[in-house]
């Protein structure tokens, strides 16, 4: 058993890791597009007010300071806070918040377990009475995000159902999948939640897994925490297939897209770029676009019916 | 009472989706909250020639096709565009964009009051921003992507689509102004405005269907005439001698308005609009560059007098066409620079979504006319009277400029300078909202949109500005709206001659520029005549 759950966990963390980095690269992969940003964008220097370069008279002139920190920041927090459902829905963002944190701190929880447990290895003792002070942070670090990961969640599980279905506008947009995910979520979360409460209260299991996961060997673990971790290595094979990566490709639509001011100077890569993106060919079918004309063809013409060339006769 | 609509009613054939009654729209400041009518009834010969079935309001007019065989060709004419959105050759422009808000949008609902348009319909379902989206993204499920019917029942994916339902999607695409205040919100980076933009690009790009107004009487008739308006290059020689006698009439200064001066520093691009609707903004741009010194020309080269470009509203190859001829003029001039005059769509259409079609020598340097006159009316280069403008002012801020563009604070602090009662509409700034009659909606006149434009998609913008001058609403005491955009003053100019503001209230629109003029110190008399038109 003990093998069995150190391979289901290695297939877990591969394919997810795997998975995510596929649909990544496929957004990243898409071509440049049209500029559609949207104020404010934070890396300006009038980001209070939403202002942009495009306020200096001659702005191609002037320089154009970025501050990406603050735009790194300023979307990140978002991960933790949710500022916007806070201001506009406050009961949902209730249950809402907690759903969300339930996600980030369970992963982070496995990942410090890692860390804590490479320490262990190197002979650190994780405990509150540590006689090493990184024993001592690691073991209040692996308890808060544990404490908020399994509350978190099992309250965001049982509350995201309860105001989807007391909201129309919600309910009408449900699908069957989003009550499956908070019915399964809810699980991984309370097993946890009971493993902790009823028999693992300084989570001490967490941490010989690892250590055996890292040491390729097998722990001996109560057959609460085993359930738990078995749910938890399927929960991170399951979650790909859901809209979870938008923790990370809202990150990228924020940068890519929606503060994607970049202009696009004569002779710069960009150009080149765009100038490759117009030379190809269209296949759109309207009497106004010929077919087979590259963009910058169809640009040249004018579309009018009477300029079309005519069909040759045989 | 509002019906309560669903993603399957779309596709029930016959009855209408969505019936709007005045009764369920928000409610406006008295004296206005006794004014709605329903809208006006299709007749029934009109509704014999087009589908009515969404909300009883056509934009575009689409005759449904009468045999199945038809209706299949149009059903699969319509497919083979969805896949074309998602081929990187021919939808690279928007491809990122639309993948990104179709794939991880999670219906949260968040950005359904922050649209004008849902919330003053009374809420009604058929306009919350995420209802387009769902429909495209169960018609990919269904038939482009052919998802396992029991995955498209576990994702609620599943659509049933006909030629009427398709009908319905492409009037439903109009029924949002793509201000964009819905992506503004949206945590997760979705533009469910975009997506109302990529299905009117199906419709245009593969199916030739698209307003008359926006298409065949908008981006077709610029290209082969020179302007949206039908105005020619010998009309425009006309309008500009009579612009320079009004100035003469209006200042006693005798200006010549340049045209096709060759090496000037600024090319200056107006919406034609302003030179057959409101040629006071011509004429005071006239008037105060004069004053300032500045070195420009406007252009009489065929489409380059015209700063409309209505392709960035629904069809990406007519609006390269436009975007190409404007930048043809202004290389052919020689001129340093171009300058937009006070058009919203003309600012974010060739300052910024051209900046990624106009290479090489076509990408010359673009600007907005607002922070120039800034620069103006900062520099004491021409004396300025505020107690000239001293009335209640309010600014819309035009979403295309503002939002979309980041230009918030230039015209505010000309404001500040130059109107002693400038008050701010609230919200403003980029969280404004949109004055109804964005991307095309001011242009389209035909069969009951009209209605639809005055009784809801301006209804929000209508109740802010009647806000914004609470404490002065007596017709008596003259009040003046800042509207720095031609397409936004046709909403205005509709929307006050529906309700009656200007007789009621005593609500004037106009432009910056305009107010700029009238302060300045040296006319005779005042440059804004009160004049309703």
């Amino acid at each position: 058993m003990g093998t069995l759950l150190i391979v289901l966990t290695y297939i877990a963390y591969v394919f997810i890791v795997a998975v995510y980095a596929i649909k990544v690269r496929k957004w990243l992969k898409l071509p440049v597009h049209i500029r559609w940003d949207l104020y404010p964008v934070i890396h300006e220097e009038q980001y209070r007010y939403g202002g942009s370069y495009y306020e200096k008279p001659e702005w191609w002139t002037q320089p154009r300071p970025k501050n990406t920190g603050r735009s790194l920041w300023h979307a990140l927090k978002d991960n933790f806070y949710m500022g916007e459902y806070f201001k506009r829905n406050p009961l949902y963002w209730l249950f809402l918040l907690p759903w969300h944190l339930g996600f980030i701190f369970i992963i982070l929880f496995h990942i410090t377990c890692f860390f804590a447990a490479t320490a262990m290895v190197g002979g650190v003792t994780i405990a509150s009475d540590s006689p090493q002070l990184l024993g001592q942070i690691f073991y209040g670090i692996l308890m808060a995000f544990a404490v908020i990961a399994f509350i978190g969640g099992t309250f965001g599980c049982i509350g995201m159902p309860v105001i989807k279905l007391a909201d129309r506008g919600l309910r009408s947009y449900a699908m069957p999948m989003n009550y499956f995910n908070y019915f399964f979520f809810l699980i991984v979360y309370a097993s946890g939640l009971y493993s902790w409460l009823a028999l693992d209260p300084t989570l001490a299991e967490y941490r010989m897994y690892w250590v055996g996961l890292i040491t390729l060997t097998p722990p001996d673990l109560n057959p609460a925490t085993v359930f738990h971790i078995i749910l938890f290595d399927i929960f991170l094979i399951y979650l790909p297939f859901t809209r979870s990566t938008h923790y990370i490709t809202r990150l990228l639509a924020y940068f890519k897209i929606r503060w994607d001011d970049e202009p696009n100077f004569r002779g710069s890569m960009l150009e080149k770029q765009l100038n490759d993106l117009l030379a190809q060919k269209l296949s759109w079918d309207a009497p106004h676009i010929l077919k087979g004309q590259s963009w910058v063809e169809a640009a040249i013409s004018s579309g009018l019916p009477e300029t079309k060339p005519e069909t040759k006769k045989d | 009472m509002i019906r309560k609509t669903g993603i399957q009613d779309f596709t029930k054939p016959g009855g209408q989706v969505a019936e709007l009654e005045p009764a369920d729209w928000m409610k406006l400041p008295a004296p206005y909250d006794q004014m709605d009518k329903p809208l006006k009834k299709l007749t029934e010969d009109q509704r014999k020639r087009m589908d009515a079935t969404l909300d009883g309001v056509v934009a575009i007019g689409i005759l449904p096709p009468s045999m199945p065989e038809e209706e299949k060709a149009f059903v699969d004419r319509f497919l083979a565009g969805v896949e074309k959105l998602f081929d990187a050759k021919d939808n690279w422009t928007f491809l990122q964009p639309l993948y990104h808000s179709l794939e991880y949008c999670v219906k949260c609902q968040i950005c359904s009051d922050a649209c004008p348009a849902y919330v003053a319909s009374g809420r009604q379902d058929i306009y919350r921003p995420t209802m387009r989206p769902e429909l495209l993204r169960r018609i990919i499920s269904t038939y482009v992507k052919k998802e396992h019917p029991l995955l498209r029942k576990f994702k609620a994916s599943n659509i049933e689509l006909n030629a009427q339902a398709l009908i319905r999607l492409a009037e439903l695409a109009y029924r949002c102004t793509l201000c964009r205040r819905c992506a503004q919100v949206c945590l997760l980076g979705c533009d469910n405005a975009l997506i109302s933009r990529e299905i009117r690009k199906i419709f245009s790009q593969q199916m030739g269907i698209a307003p008359k107004e926006v298409h065949e009487k908008g981006s077709v008739q610029q290209i082969k005439v020179g302007s949206s308006t039908g105005m020619t290059p010998p009309a425009l020689a006309d309008i500009l001698e009579f612009t320079e006698e009004e100035i003469a009439e209006k200042t006693g200064k005798k200006i010549k308005i340049p045209v096709d001066k060759k090496g000037s520093d600024i090319l200056l691009l107006h919406n034609a609009g302003e030179f057959l609707a409101w040629p006071e903004n011509l004429e005071a741009f006239a008037i105060l560059f004069d004053a300032a010194g500045i070195d420009w020309t406007l252009s009489s080269e065929l489409v380059g007098y015209d700063a409309v470009n209505y392709g960035v509203w629904y069809d990406d190859v007519q609006f390269a066409r436009v975007a190409l001829r404007h930048a043809q003029a202004a290389k052919n001039l020689g001129v340093k620079r171009i300058s937009l005059g006070e058009c919203g769509h003309a600012h974010k259409a060739m300052i910024v979504v051209a900046d990624r079609v106009l290479t090489g020598e076509l990408n010359i340097p673009r600007e907005s006319a607002l922070p120039l006159m800034e620069k103006i009316v900062m520099s004491g280069r021409i004396k300025l009277d505020p107690g000239r403008n001293n009335f209640p002012v309010t600014l819309h801020d035009p979403c295309n400029m503002v939002r979309l563009m980041g230009i918030v604070e230039p015209q505010r602090r000309i404001l500040r300078k130059i109107a002693p009662q400038f008050r701010e509409m609230t919200p403003h700034g980029v969280e404004n909202y949109c004055c109804g009659g964005g991307s095309g909606f001011a242009i389209i006149q035909s069969n009951n949109f009209p209605d639809w434009r005055s009784s809801v998609s301006g209804r929000m913008k209508l109740k802010q500005t009647l806000d914004a001058f609470a404490d002065a609403p007596s017709a008596d005491v003259k009040k003046y709206v800042c509207a720095p955009c031609s397409n936004c003053k046709g909403q205005y100019r509709e929307l006050f001659n529906t309700y009656g503001v200007w007789e009621k209230s005593g609500i004037f629109y106009g432009g910056l520029v305009e107010l700029i003029v009238n302060a300045m110190a040296d006319l005779k008399q005042p440059f804004i005549q009160w004049e309703w038109h």
